[in-house]
Parts: C-alpha cells; structure tokens; sequence
C-alpha cells in the first residue's frame, strides 16, 4: 500500500500537478505519507475515505494549498495553524470526529468554503473569532449537535449557502435575516417550531434559491403555508398577524420539543469513550507548561525572552 | 361721498370754452380762429332790434339790400331775423351745427377750420379726452405721460395725490409724486433694471449678451414659450430649460440632467460617469466593463451572481461550458464530486448530498444510518412533489 501511496506522490512531484489525490489508500498519518514534504507546491489535497487520526501542525507549511479535503476520516482535532494558511479558500473535513474547531479558526484569510458535516459539532465547540470568517460563502454544518445557532452569524454577510440540515435546532437567530447573500437554506431534521420574521428579508424563493425545512415540529399555521408552497411560508413570516402570533409564541416560552432522532449510530460517535479521553489529556498538558513558563512578547509580537520560573 | 358724486357731476358737465378756457391747446386755436374770423356771433335783425349780444362790431356798416345767406345764398326778405356774424349773415335757420344742423344752445359755437359746431360736437370731435377717466376735457387740459389728463385726474400712481400743480417725476412709466418717486427708488436699490424696459426687475433677471433683462421679453427660441429666469444661452440663442437640455446636450439616463463633464455612453443612454452603476450594488463602473440584462447594466461579479454563472467551486466566471445541478454552476474543470474530487462529465451518475455532486463511490461509503436517513428525505421530497 505504502509503496503505490509513494509512486502517487512521487507522480504528482515529478509531473509538477499541484494536486495530490489519495482517495480511500488506508492512510492513517498524513506524516507517514513517504515525500510527502517534498510537494511544498502543492494547491489542493485530496485525502478522502481513509483512517487519518489528526492533521500535523505542519500542514500550514504548504503555503499554496487552497483546497484540502478531508471527508470521511478519523480525525478528532485541528491544528490551530490553519488559520494561518493563506490562500486556504475550501477546506471540508465532513464525517470526522470533530468535538471542536480549533483556537482562533476564524483568523482564516480567504476561506470560502467550510464543510464540517457530520461531526459532533456544537454551538460551545466554535472558536470565539469564529464568526470573523466574513470571506465565507458556504457553510455545511449538517448533521452535528447545534442547538441554538449564534446570533454572530449575522456577520458573515458573503454567505450563500448555509446548510444546519440534521442538527438540534430549538430556535433561529434572527440575525440570519442579515445575510444579504444568503441563496441556500437548508434548516430540515432540526426541532424547530417557529421562524423569526425578520427571515421575511431573505430572498429565498426564487429558481436559483434554496429552501430546505422539512422534518420539523413547526407550528401549525407554518405547517399550513409549507403545504401551499414556499413562497407562501415567506409572505406569511413578513405578514403583521404571523408577527403578533411570534411575538406570543416566545413571550410564552414553551418548552422546546423533545430530541426525536438517535445519534448513537453516527459513525462520528464510535469509540466516544477513547475521544473523551483523548481529547482532554493535551489540554492538561498545556495548562500545565502555562503555568511554569512565562513569555514576554514585546510590541511588534516577537518572543523577547523565554524563562523558566 | 358727497364730495364724490360732486365731483362727478363737476366731470360730466361740459364748461363753455371762450377766452377764459385755461386749456392752452383751445386758446390756441381759439386764437388762430379769431385772427381769421373776428369775434364771437351777434345776433342781428333786419328790423334793427339787436339780439343777444348784438351791441358793437361791425354789424352797424351792413348793408343788408343785396345781403346772401353765407350757408345757403339766399337773400332775406324784409322781416326775417338775420344772425349777423363777424361781418357774415345767415339765416336764422341756416345758423345750426355744421354738425348736427340743430341751433346752437344759447347760440354758443365753436369754430374750426371754418366750420361752426356746437360744444357738445365741437368737443366730440376736436376736446382731448381725459387717459383717466376717458371724458372729454375743457379748461385746463394736463398734458403729461404722452396723454392728455383733467387736473383732477393726473394723479401719483401710487398715492394719489393730485400732481397738476405741483408736478410729477416719470418712474418706470408711472408719473408719481417726489415723495413716492424716492420710495420707490430706495426700493429698488440693488435689484437689476431691465436693460429692455428699464423696469427694476422683480424675481429672477435673465442675462444675455451681457446685459440683463426681464426674462418674459423673452422667448424660447426652438418652443416659443416664454422663457423664465432659469432659461439658457446658447450660441448667441435662448432656450427654455427643457428644450435647452434636448439641444445636443446629453442628459444622464439615471438623474435626468445634463452632463456637462464626462459622457459615458450606454445601453442606448449617456450618463454622468459616476451614475452608470451596477444595477445590484449601485457601485459606477468607471470604465470598466458590464454587462447587460433586460434592459439593466451589472458589474462582472454581479451579472454572474445573479444570472447564475460564477463556479462553485473556484468561484471564478464560467467562461464556456457550464455544468449547471442543484441551482449552481460548475465551470468544466471544476465540475468534480464533492468529496473526492474525481472528475465527472454529462454522462457521470452522482448523488444529491447537502445540494452538492456526490460520486457513487462516495456515496456507498456513507455510512447506512446517514443513507438511510438520505433516502428517507428523499422519498419525503418525492412524495411532496407528487403531490403539490
């Protein structure tokens, strides 16, 4: 196997193809892929199917890579120095075991296209920069464990497409009506009940629009507008008595519904008891080495001295 | 009121004119008549018994044996009354109005050019008629303002004081007293005068040729219409405004008003360089390229954004064939599945995953809760299609 991974990676160097494809080769370390070092050119890297655990901080080495694809592998963090890749514009790492994305990701400088579907994903496991990510234009965070989406989403105003198809939805921030752009929605197999009205800005009804909503516990007079058509549901969200009945309906605060479908079975979820184990031990490290090393950084941000206390 | 009606009855009644007429244009000719004609009428009678203002003149040395009526040539027979005037006879009935052929009131008459008139004809046909009041003036005739005025009538325009006798200033056509005269002029301090009219210029003046006028002297020279103070020159011509900006000069498809910098010509229009902008962020092309769609100019990015051919994934223009599923657009390099880049062309069969291409490779790989839970929606949107 490792030799055939070899003859790929040396092709790719030899023929000087900025792209590398090992799709499904039973890699588990992207470090063990033989010369892999050697392709610092490299623009897009396809790693698709295979058992990849982590991905090596060193990955930021390749300063040309645009697209990196992940999609189905056994990873369980990421480096922190993705955000520092610079043309890094599609990175999708769908069907992982992602508990979190890692410190400062929304330092990203051109990233446009993010796919981390099926994962196990929440509101609590993005970085707090998160939102910075404003050169974002898809985000597909299908299938993960989103309950409540943050109202900073407002800020990512060059979104087209947001997928939160399959996640815990109790409730929409209203903010999603700041995303002028927005020509993708897909919120279907969540547990939502209402719309917030100020969604009535978006422009989600036309032939080039998307709008996925299906398999939720929707109000009734939602309900009925789905079944007459989408462009219904919109008119019926902008119109003054849908806004009376909201503003009822969260002054109220009803209990959300009940989780109705069982995670158990994603394949993001297998050996959950390792991941927990895992995944905490670096931080303990971490907190340790803080606490007995002290760093001065000047003004200009460069380590002046490094002393052991 | 009493003093009005007075005044009136004062205008309506003619006053004889004789020597003491203070009109100068009456003594005038009252004058020139005399020289030719001698004196007022006498009234004679062959018998010897004077008449009405007979005494004196040179009616004592007529003869009245081969005496001619003077209007009809007829000698007089013994007892007829004969009317004895300035040397002439008639008679009685042949003395009338060379006008109405009626006796003269009171035997009164006005001579003119030879002719005998009573006063009412006499002033019909020679008394100046008053510019105010549009009666005929006897006495003391005003001349002022090209027009003839009673006294009482030749007023200040503006006080209504009455000016014959203590004179007037001319202001803008309008005889007025000094005291208004001042007024006016303190009035008029730092408005324009008609270089026309010599009018102060009330609202906005109108330049031209370096002079400036009331604007209504003038009109627009392509429509007609009187042109107001926001009328143009043009090549020595005025304009009105709207025919002013249809000459030649462009107007800006978006603001309507003429372009007087930079044209930017398009879709059919001008334009103010700054106005011709995207039609989605309104941002000005300033020279760089657009594109056209029903009738509205775009930028690139928009065009592309909007009418649907900007690739998914490099996100760059699609610039010949296009792979068009999902609502989006692929250019043909990059129409590829979604998670392990394999190529795909027309012919490649490929799943829907989150409106993206998915390969049947990748898709067996799914794992079988995910597949199942695809199918099922699947089968869901099939079935509210169906029946919708």
């Amino acid at each position: 196997m490792s030799s055939k991974i070899k003859k790929l990676v040396d092709e790719a160097r030899d023929s000087e193809n900025p792209e590398l494809d090992l799709v499904d080769k039973g890699i588990g370390n992207i470090l063990e892929i033989p010369g892999f070092a050697s392709l610092s050119n490299l623009s897009k890297l396809v790693l698709a199917h295979n058992k990849i655990t982590s991905v090596p901080p060193s990955i930021a080495n390749f300063l040309n890579l645009e697209t990196i694809i992940l999609f189905n592998n056994h990873i369980e963090e990421l480096p922190t120095t993705l955000s520092s890749m610079p043309k890094l514009k599609i990175l999708n790492v769908g069907m992982n075991r992602l508990n979190s994305l890692p410190r400062g990701f929304g330092a990203c400088p051109v990233l446009e296209v993010l796919d981390v579907t099926y994962n196990n994903l929440s509101e609590s496991s993005l970085p707090a920069n998160f939102f910075c990510l404003d050169t974002l234009r898809a985000l597909y965070v299908g299938d993960n464990d989103f309950e409540h989406m943050p109202p900073e989403i407002g800020r990512l105003k060059n979104l087209q497409i947001l997928v939160l198809r399959d996640n815990d939805l109790i409730d929409l921030p209203k903010e999603l009506g700041d995303l002028p752009r927005l020509r993708e929605l897909h919120v279907q197999g969540n547990r939502l009940t209402v719309l917030p009205p100020e969604l009535g800005s978006l422009d989600l009804v036309g032939s080039k629009q998307v709008f996925k909503a299906g398999s939720n516990p929707w109000v009734t007079p939602i309900t009925e507008q789905f079944q007459i058509g989408v462009s219904h549901v919109f008119d019926y969200i902008r119109s003054d008595t849908y806004k009376y009945l909201y503003g009822r309906h969260i002054s109220a605060g009803a209990s959300p519904p009940q989780k109705t479908n069982d995670k158990s079975k994603k394949i993001s979820r297998s050996q959950k008891k390792t991941n927990a184990i895992v995944a905490n031990s670096p931080r303990v490290i971490a907190a340790a080495a803080a606490a007995v090393v002290v760093v001065d950084v000047d003004q200009r941000g460069s380590v002046v001295s490094v002393s052991d206390l | 009121m009493t003093t009005a009606s007075r005044r009136r009855q004062q205008l309506f009644s003619l006053q004889p004119l004789d020597s003491r007429t203070q009109s100068p244009l009456f003594q005038r000719r009252r004058l020139a008549q005399e020289e030719d004609m001698g004196h007022a009428p006498q009234l004679l009678s062959l018998n010897g018994h004077a008449g009405a203002g007979g005494e004196g003149g040179p009616s004592a040395n007529m003869s009245l044996g081969n005496a001619v009526c003077e209007r009809c040539g007829e000698g007089f027979s013994m007892d007829e009354e004969i009317i004895n005037c300035n040397g002439k006879v008639w008679h009685k009935e042949c003395f009338v109005c060379a006008q109405c052929f009626q006796p003269f009131p009171e035997g009164r008459f006005f001579e003119f050019e030879g002719r005998k008139y009573c006063e009412h004809d006499f002033c019909v046909l020679f008394a100046p008629s008053c510019a105010r009041c549009g009666e005929f003036i006897s006495g003391r005739v005003i001349k002022a303002m090209n027009s003839s005025w009673h006294p009482e009538c030749f007023r200040c325009f503006i006080c209504a004081k009455v000016l014959a006798d203590e004179g007037f200033v001319k202001n803008q056509g309008r005889a007025l007293c000094r005291d208004c005269n001042a007024n006016e002029k303190a009035k008029g301090l730092g408005k324009y005068v008609c270089f026309k009219c010599h009018c102060i210029i009330e609202g906005g003046h109108l330049k031209w040729k370096g002079e400036v006028y009331c604007p209504y002297h003038f009109n627009c020279y392509t429509c007609g219409v009187e042109l107001t103070a926001d009328a143009r020159e043009k090549d020595g011509e005025l304009y009105c405004l709207r025919c002013h900006d249809k000459m030649g000069i462009p107007i800006c498809g978006a603001c309507r008003r003429p372009i007087e910098e930079r044209v930017i010509h398009a879709m059919g229009k001008t334009w103010h360089v700054e106005h011709f902008v995207c039609a989605k962020c309104e941002k000005p092309f300033l020279g760089t390229r657009h594109y056209e769609k029903k009738g509205l100019a775009y930028c690139e990015i928009h065009y592309h954004q909007l009418f649907g051919n900007i690739c998914f994934v490099c996100n760059n223009i699609i610039n010949g064939d296009v792979f068009s599923a999902f609502n989006k657009a692929w250019c043909t390099n990059c129409f590829a599945c979604s998670i392990c880049d394999r190529k795909m062309n027309q012919k490649t069969k490929f799943f829907e995953f989150d409106q993206k291409p998915v390969c049947k490779n990748c898709y067996d790989k799914f794992p079988s809760e995910l597949k199942k839970r695809l199918k099922k929606a699947y089968d869901e949107a099939l079935k509210l299609g169906k029946s919708s």
